[in-house]
């Protein structure tokens, strides 16, 4: 096959990575093209039915299922990626997080002493704001309730977002599915823009398949919507198709021969959403999405955090354990539902495998450590619930994987990790990663500020070395 | 419904979906509703396997009674108490199926999913009103490589163009030059693969495409690095003396946009060498490949990779149409190589708009051999000077005149040589000569030869061919005459036809009598008859005792005259026509009248006619005069009034 075109860098997956460090990179002049599996849309076209968001924004029409079918992964294929579909929570690593990352990878500069200017300088690339109280819904006020009655302690959440006129009346449930009037700071509103003003160039509902370093260039291919399959050449490869795209990708090109650690380490945050029947009306769906989160030292020692969170009717019918009529009228009290939902800094490292027609294969379960962690988070949920005169408590057993992180983990010995310190591939110097699949192991706090800061420093290497 | 969802299938949706929502006093039941016609917008998105799995547990649903599929949902529900993979099957089963029926129900599908939301009293707004983001839309659309070929139309484009000019005109020449120098690497970094595609699209032989595509493709580029500081510099010229105290320059601008049209022949050099010259002088262009070799993508591509904005060089693909339709939206410059007829056709479009042309046309060139000249070289020349690029190029040897004392043993020659050509479109360098490119050529050349053929002329090689295959062999012809059409009108096809002449005077008559002239060789020993014929001979470019070189050399212009075409391009001179050359003169912000300036007096007058008598008459009398009628003009003309 010929080669279509070629570029100084070529960056698989347009999410907040991608868009990151393309927009340095376009900057920098560098003739930078995006490959990104999703569709691209803007604040006029997203698309507003759960039928649709569901299927047109995720991988697998909606959701991937771990091996045993008890996890259900949201993995966004979207020009803008996590930007889109997530709710842009922006919290800097703690000590506690990076020293544990320190201590895995052997790697010096996770400390916050050195990230702290990268972390500055994705901020700067954002309107970042706290969550208002003033417009908070019954939701936010159960959850701040039931955290005071209990000695709990909570914070407002920080957010990506310029303005969400909750003085119009606008229900932020919305922007689940990419915001519609562009307050979320989706990249495709901030960094992306600006590295397609710089030249930069995207194509969207393109699948990235083949990846193979040649000499002096590195090949890449994959097939396009029109079915036509195209390949590129590029001097830089950056791979930012998140833990499962990057892992499956590489995996999928027999790199699992010189990098024996790829697909390892994989975690995902494993959230539980757990809901709760009240008398009065709650309209958890109203305002503000999302309010608080925990700050509770506590609760960060014991390996989770809680946040009021709620989904739209079709997700909510999906997490109800009820059948046909109780389950309908169980619908039919959704005005009246509260949910908090616990996230587990799980312990228990996942594996990424594809099957023989490459799709991936996700092998990830709790370990006891793990279900202990989320026993603690749905107690403090359940006395939660209880303080504030919740009449009956359902707990749903499908976990979430929203955040998913490692897969290509970044450290120093070759055998045991993936990408190096300097973010490339081991022993693959023009393949750089920058995103979520480079993470040692699991934080415990929401990944897209750090995935940002690590995408900037990444990238301001790359420049400085030069083509 | 797509995917090979039957209605056996949609029978088990429609009966899974009633246990799954068997409706109550204010909700219907699943099967109630229409949403089953929206299946397709979940299982266009389904991975295959999971939409074939999904299939296959649909069709088992149809044929289960409800109670069954009920106690699977039930039995699912309770998956923890399984071994794990039992578990994990009825998970997958259970969160398949109300996957597939709650999302169709619960996603406020039209009015009836309207109405289910409206029971559930959930409703959310988003209240703040916001416009489309153009801009983003826009971005999206321009920097997108492989969408961008989606043609704009002529207004539109020329529209970008306006923008792009202004963006590359504020370029500094040097940052224009550094984009060459970074064309040029990307070229010579991606040579093979570009070969191979101009291969492909051309059936050339491959060293055809490396030394009349590539090669000087690169004498160019690297022209253009080394002479446009200096040709497009602002240049100061004399100012006479009446005008003293004043600076004279030339500035070297840009048009504005230039619209290059170009040929099949050399696909890949007709489009870098204009683009360039259009570039460098501060122009945006649009380009339109002939849509026989439109090499897609090609251009585009190298151009990006060497930093080239999309909207400075917009490529239109189409035919004679798209042109016509591009010239009519008034581009400042057009550019045109091809042929005569077509030459003429955009000329006079362009006159309607007074746009200026640039025509690089046909040919029909003649090759004079003198009886001393070095027969085997010339042999070699003749040959290689007909038939490389398979005899498609403007500049081919066309007709070929040997002085009558070696005609025959130079015939023979010629004919040894022909026939040892290898006619391959070869993939390592081992063939001479490639494939024509264009069936209607094909038919041109075949047309010409047989007419030559019925009025006497003998084939002396190339009879094997069946004037129909694009695989023409080298045709060497004889005993052809200028009353024949072969020898009046382009061939563009590897085609030779051999004639004799006496002297000097019928050599120098026989070349001139063409509607053609763009270029021409002479072939002699001696020097002085060579320079002395070149000199006779009515065409824009010569070589003597070579052939198709003058055209090599990047520093000399290149055109024809007579129906060869108008204008010169390439060489510094090539370069400024592409500009606005503007022209200068700088005064002082002085109190000072000019002398010719009102009022005019009888002392005015009679002092103004002193002074032209006195500058224009030569000698001495110049430097006299400024004194005797310059100075007193200048005093008189600061105080001179009308009442």
């Amino acid at each position: 096959m010929q080669i279509h075109s070629s570029y100084d860098a070529i960056i698989v997956g347009g999410g907040v990575s991608g868009s990151f460090m393309a927009q340095e990179l376009a900057a920098a002049g560098w003739r930078t093209l995006v490959l990104e599996a999703g569709r691209s849309f803007t604040r006029t076209t997203y698309p507003a039915l759960e039928i649709d968001s569901n299927s047109q924004l995720y991988w697998g029409g909606g959701v991937e299922l771990n091996t045993s079918a008890s996890l259900a992964l949201l993995r966004p294929k979207v020009v803008g990626g996590g930007s889109i579909v997530n709710q842009a929570l922006m919290d800097r690593f703690d000590d506690i997080a990076l020293d544990s990352w320190k201590q895995e990878s052997q790697v010096n500069f996770f400390n916050s002493e050195v990230l702290s200017p990268w972390y500055q300088k994705a901020e700067n690339e954002l309107s970042i704001q706290k969550v208002s109280e003033q417009y908070r819904n019954g939701n936010a006020k159960i959850f701040a309730d039931g955290f005071k009655a209990n000695g709990f302690i909570c914070a407002p959440l920080t957010r990506a977002q310029k303005d969400c006129r909750f003085e119009d009346g606008n229900d932020c449930i919305r922007c689940l599915s990419g915001c519609p009037i562009d307050s979320k700071q989706s990249t495709p509103v901030t960094t992306l823009k600006k590295a397609l003003k710089a030249g930069c160039q995207l194509i969207s509902e393109f699948e990235v398949q083949k990846i193979e370093d040649k000499k002096d260039h590195t090949l890449v291919g994959g097939k396009w919507k029109n079915g036509g399959q195209y390949l590129f050449s590029a001097r830089k490869v950056i791979l930012a198709a998140g833990a499962i795209g990057n892992s499956r990708l590489l995996l999928q090109n027999d790199f699992k021969k010189s990098l024996p650690a790829l697909g390892e380490k994989f975690y995902t945050h494993p959230q539980y959403m757990v809901i709760a029947m009240y008398d009065h009306e709650i309209n958890a769906h109203k305002g503000p999405l999302q309010s608080y989160k925990s700050q509770d030292p506590h609760f960060r020692a014991k390996g989770f955090k809680l946040e009021n969170v709620f989904a739209p009717p079709v997700a909510i019918s999906m997490l109800l354990p009820q059948l046909g009529k109780k389950h309908m009228a169980k619908m039919k009290e959704i005005t009246k539902m509260a949910c908090i939902e616990v996230a587990v800094r799980d312990t228990n490292p996942g594996k990424i495998k594809i099957n023989n027609q490459g799709r991936p294969i996700i092998e990830k379960e709790l370990n006891e450590e793990d279900e202990k962690r989320k026993r603690a988070g749905m107690d403090a949920i359940h006395a939660i619930f209880a303080s504030t005169g919740a009449r009956e408590v359902i707990r749903g057993d499908l976990g979430i994987g929203l955040h998913l992180m490692g897969g290509c983990s970044l450290g120093a010995d070759e055998k045991k990790f993936v990408t190096a310190p300097d973010f490339t591939l081991h022993g693959h110097r023009r393949i750089v990663i920058a995103d979520s699949s480079i993470f040692p192991n699991a934080p415990g706090i929401n990944p897209s500020l750090t995935i940002m800061a690590l995408s900037k420093m990444a990238a301001d290497q790359m420049i400085k070395e030069g083509l | 419904m797509k995917h090979g969802f039957n209605s056996l299938a949609v029978k088990g949706i429609l009966k899974a979906g009633d246990v799954i929502i068997p409706g109550d006093t204010t909700m219907p039941r699943f099967s109630q509703t229409t949403f089953i016609r929206e299946f397709d917008r979940i299982s266009e998105f389904m991975d295959p396997a999971d939409r074939s799995g999904f299939k296959l547990l649909m069709t088992l649903m149809a044929f289960m009674p409800s109670v069954v599929i009920l106690f699977i949902l039930k039995v699912a529900s309770h998956h923890q108490k399984f071994p794990d993979f039992i578990g994990a099957i009825l998970r997958q089963i259970n969160l398949g199926m109300k996957g597939v029926i709650l999302t169709m129900y619960y996603s406020g599908i039209g009015e009836q999913g309207d109405a289910i939301l409206q029971k559930l009293n959930y409703s959310t707004a988003i209240n703040t009103p916001v416009d489309q983001d153009i801009e983003l839309e826009n971005l999206m659309k321009q920097n997108h490589p492989l969408e961008n070929y989606a043609p704009l139309n002529p207004k539109e484009m020329m529209l970008k163009s306006r923008q792009a000019h202004l963006d590359i005109s504020a370029l500094s020449l040097k940052e224009r030059v550094a984009f060459i120098t970074r064309l040029r690497l990307v070229l010579l970094e991606r040579q093979e693969e570009i070969t191979d595609i101009i291969q492909k699209e051309t059936n050339k032989a491959r060293t055809d495409i490396m030394t009349s595509e590539f090669f000087p493709i690169f004498e160019h580029l690297e022209f253009l690095e080394h002479k446009t500081l200096e040709a497009l510099k602002e240049e100061k010229v004399a100012t006479p003396i009446a005008m003293m105290g004043k600076a004279s320059k030339i500035w070297y601008e840009s048009m504005g946009t230039v619209l290059v049209i170009s040929p099949w022949n050399y696909p890949f050099y007709q489009a870098i060498a204009p683009i360039t010259c259009s570039f460098v002088t501060g122009n945006a262009t649009i380009y339109k490949p002939s849509e026989i070799t439109p090499l897609k993508g090609l251009v585009e591509s190298v151009l990006f990779a060497a930093g080239f904005k999309p909207e400075w060089v917009q490529i239109a693909y189409g035919d004679g149409k798209t042109a016509a339709d591009l010239i009519s939206e008034r581009p400042q410059k057009i550019f045109f190589t091809g042929s005569v007829g077509t030459g003429k056709k955009i000329m006079s479009q362009a006159s309607q708009f007074l746009i200026p042309v640039e025509l690089e046309l046909g040919g029909k060139d003649p090759m004079i051999v003198f009886e001393d000249a070095n027969l085997a070289r010339a042999v070699k020349g003749a040959v290689w000077g007909a038939m490389t690029n398979t005899g498609q190029s403007c500049t081919s040897v066309e007709r070929l005149y040997v002085q009558e004392k070696i005609y025959n043993q130079f015939r023979d020659a010629v004919v040894g040589e022909a026939s040892r050509i290898k006619v391959a479109v070869d993939r390592d360098g081992d063939g001479d000569m490639g494939h024509m490119i264009s069936p209607k050529q094909v038919q041109i050349v075949a047309d010409l030869v047989k007419d030559a053929v019925s009025q006497g002329a003998k084939m002396l090689t190339g009879s094997s061919w069946d004037f129909k295959s694009s695989q023409i062999p080298p045709i060497v012809l004889e005993g052809t005459t200028h009353s024949m059409r072969i020898n009046k009108e382009e061939i563009f096809g590897p085609v030779l036809p051999i004639m004799k002449f006496r002297d000097e005077e019928e050599a120098i008559n026989l070349a001139n009598d063409s509607d053609f002239g763009l270029s021409a060789s002479i072939w002699s020993k001696d020097k002085a008859r060579a320079e002395r014929v070149a000199r006779q001979i009515v065409t824009g470019n010569i070589s003597i005792n070579n052939v198709m070189v003058s055209e090599g050399n990047h520093h000399l212009p290149f055109g024809g005259v007579k129906d060869s075409g108008i204008g010169r391009y390439k060489g510094v001179m090539g370069l400024r026509n592409f500009c606005n050359v503007k022209s200068v003169m700088v005064d002082a912000d002085s109190k000072k009248i000019e002398a010719n300036w009102y009022p005019y007096s009888p002392k005015k007058y009679e002092l103004f006619k002193g002074l032209t008598t006195s500058l224009f008459t030569g000698g001495l009398k110049k430097w006299t005069g400024l004194v005797r009628f310059g100075l007193p003009l200048e005093g008189h003309s600061q105080k001179a009034k009308r009442e």
